[in-house]
């Protein structure tokens, strides 16, 4: 599978705070990669570092197999669009003349135009001035703006912040059509919620680190959930392992921490040796929601 | 920096009034020039005194309304960039925010300069339909308004600058007005004093002048004028340098 975004060690420095640190970003083509972490992770930082608007004090960043400088800058921006911080449009401006605006600076067709700005549906709002748009209608003006070069790789920091459930959805279903039509989504939150269901991939920064990076398969299986044991005898269930496991009891089922399917099985044939019938093994159930929280230890959501 | 970011500052001009501001300035410049010269006791159709009178009318003019107004049309066009993102906007296309701000004097410094030599072309047409008589001093005009440029350049160039640096506009607004007094006061003061801000060099760029009571006709100080241009030019050239350094 061909990287888009790779980096190497990428950090960032102010003085003595570091702000990312060590960071291997690995994007694969044509995926939603979902870039979470709390507030003041980093994400906006890595996302600047990986379009050139600021220098990594150490590390490297390949876009398209091509190393992000000074020198390729200009041609790989080409083939980028991006969304950082708040959307951009000149609110004395309609959407029209924004999106005119945007056509001139990359020479592109009025082709490129109308297809970005359909991609958003935004066909009907377009001689509105931008300052009369809703939040939702700017950020998918922005979108629009970064689509228009038609690119490979599309950079979003959080583009449905300060978004309404039904805003959030839109953006969702865009993030998915994209996908589907080829291009590779870098999308930044610091909710999971909001990207889970779309990402086919994630990668969870805290405090300026990659603590997690992989698929939502993997991140459920890299924060092995709970096991739940049904048993004939609980209370004696929970006594037998005291010494070795931090059981619990949760109105008759015995809980099983950190448990992985050798000490499961194990478990499970001390309770039958010691005469405990078992009718019941199970692992708890864990929201996304609840593995990201516990990974970045609440950081500050 | 190239010549499609420059059109798109002139698309960003729309609904700005900027074309207002432009028109107050050249209308105050012409009013003050004709009001001055017509209501001056040298003003004699048949002698030099009447250009002079009219030079110095519009040197009062420009005085009086560019600071300030220079001041509020480079804000308007560089406030844009932060109400809008669009610093950020454009860099991620390739426009860096010291090419940005480069483009933006382009642009201003084309409508200015525009409005400059209209305005000054119309004051001397007015000053041969209210029946001058005495012979146009071409060199000493045309000298005469491109120093006038000159100096409009340089402070649309310093405000540019302000207005990208400080956010709160209306701290370029402020110096555009205390320009005003400076300029003002550029008229009164030696000459080795108006060399000391570039809103005294208005005051250094007229034709004409009293010399012991008497209007004549002065060579505006061209040296000064042209060493403002440089070192201006220069500076202008290394803050913007200095900006595309700078880290979003």
């Amino acid at each position: 599978m061909s990287l888009v975004v790779s980096t190497e060690k990428l950090t960032k420095s102010y003085g003595s705070r570091t702000v990312v640190q060590d960071l291997d970003l690995r994007i694969p083509e044509g995926c939603v990669y979902g870039f979470l972490g709390p507030n003041g992770s980093g994400k906006s930082t890595t996302m600047k570092m990986l379009l050139s608007l600021i220098r990594p004090s150490n590390g490297q960043v390949q876009i398209m197999g091509r190393p992000m400088n000074r020198s390729t800058r200009r041609e790989l921006l080409g083939k980028i669009g991006s969304l950082i911080e708040s959307p951009p449009g000149y609110g004395h401006l309609t959407g029209r003349e924004n999106m005119r605006i945007t056509q001139r600076l990359l020479g592109l067709n009025d082709q490129q135009i109308d297809f970005a700005v359909r991609t958003v549906r935004m066909q009907n709002q377009m001689d509105k001035k931008v300052r009369e748009f809703s939040l939702g209608m700017k950020q998918r003006l922005g979108i629009a703006m970064a689509l228009a070069r038609q690119p490979r790789l599309l950079i979003l920091d959080e583009p449905t912040n300060g978004l309404d459930p039904a805003g959030i959805e839109e953006i969702r279903d865009l993030l998915r059509r994209l996908a589907e039509g080829g291009i590779t989504v870098m999308v930044s939150s610091h909710l999971l919620g909001e990207i889970d269901k779309t990402a086919t991939m994630l990668g969870i920064l805290s405090q300026g680190q990659m603590i997690f990076q992989g698929t939502r398969d993997q991140l459920f299986s890299a924060a092995t959930p709970d096991v739940l044991i049904d048993c004939t005898h609980p209370s004696r269930a929970q006594q037998l392992f005291a010494r070795h496991h931090q059981t619990t009891l949760e109105n008759s089922t015995l809980r099983l921490p950190g448990a992985d399917d050798r000490t499961t099985a194990g478990v499970v044939a001390a309770l039958v040796s010691e005469g405990i019938g078992v009718y019941g093994v199970r692992r708890d159930e864990q929201t996304l929601e609840q593995i990201f929280m516990s990974l970045t230890a609440g950081g500050g959501l | 920096m190239n010549g499609t970011a420059v059109r798109n500052e002139f698309a960003k001009m729309r609904h700005l009034h900027l074309g207002l501001l432009i028109a107050l300035l050249g209308v105050i410049m012409l009013g003050i020039g004709l009001f001055s010269s017509l209501g001056s006791p040298d003003f004699d159709r048949a002698t030099q005194d009447s250009w002079n009178t009219l030079i110095g009318g519009t040197a009062s003019g420009i005085t009086l309304a560019a600071p300030l107004l220079l001041a509020a049309i480079a804000s308007r066009q560089v406030d844009i960039e932060h109400q809008g993102n669009g610093w950020l906007m454009s860099a991620t296309s390739g426009i860096t925010p010291g090419g940005l701000c480069r483009a933006k004097f382009l642009a201003l410094g084309l409508l200015v300069a525009g409005a400059t030599v209209v305005t000054s072309g119309l004051l001397a047409g007015a000053g041969l339909l209210l029946g001058i008589t005495a012979p146009f001093p071409a060199g000493r005009w045309i000298g005469f308004t491109a120093a006038l440029l000159a100096v409009n350049l340089v402070l649309i160039a310093l405000h540019t600058l302000i207005a990208a640096r400080v956010e709160n506009q209306l701290v370029g607004i402020g110096i555009g007005l205390l320009g005003t007094i400076l300029a003002l006061f550029g008229t009164a003061v030696p000459a080795w004093i108006s060399h000391l801000t570039p809103w005294g060099y208005y005051a250094l760029a007229t034709a004409s002048g009293y010399v012991d009571g008497v209007l004549v006709a002065v060579t505006p100080a061209y040296l000064s004028i042209a060493a403002l241009c440089v070192i201006a030019g220069v500076a202008f050239l290394l803050l913007t340098r200095q900006f595309d350094r700078k880290e979003a």
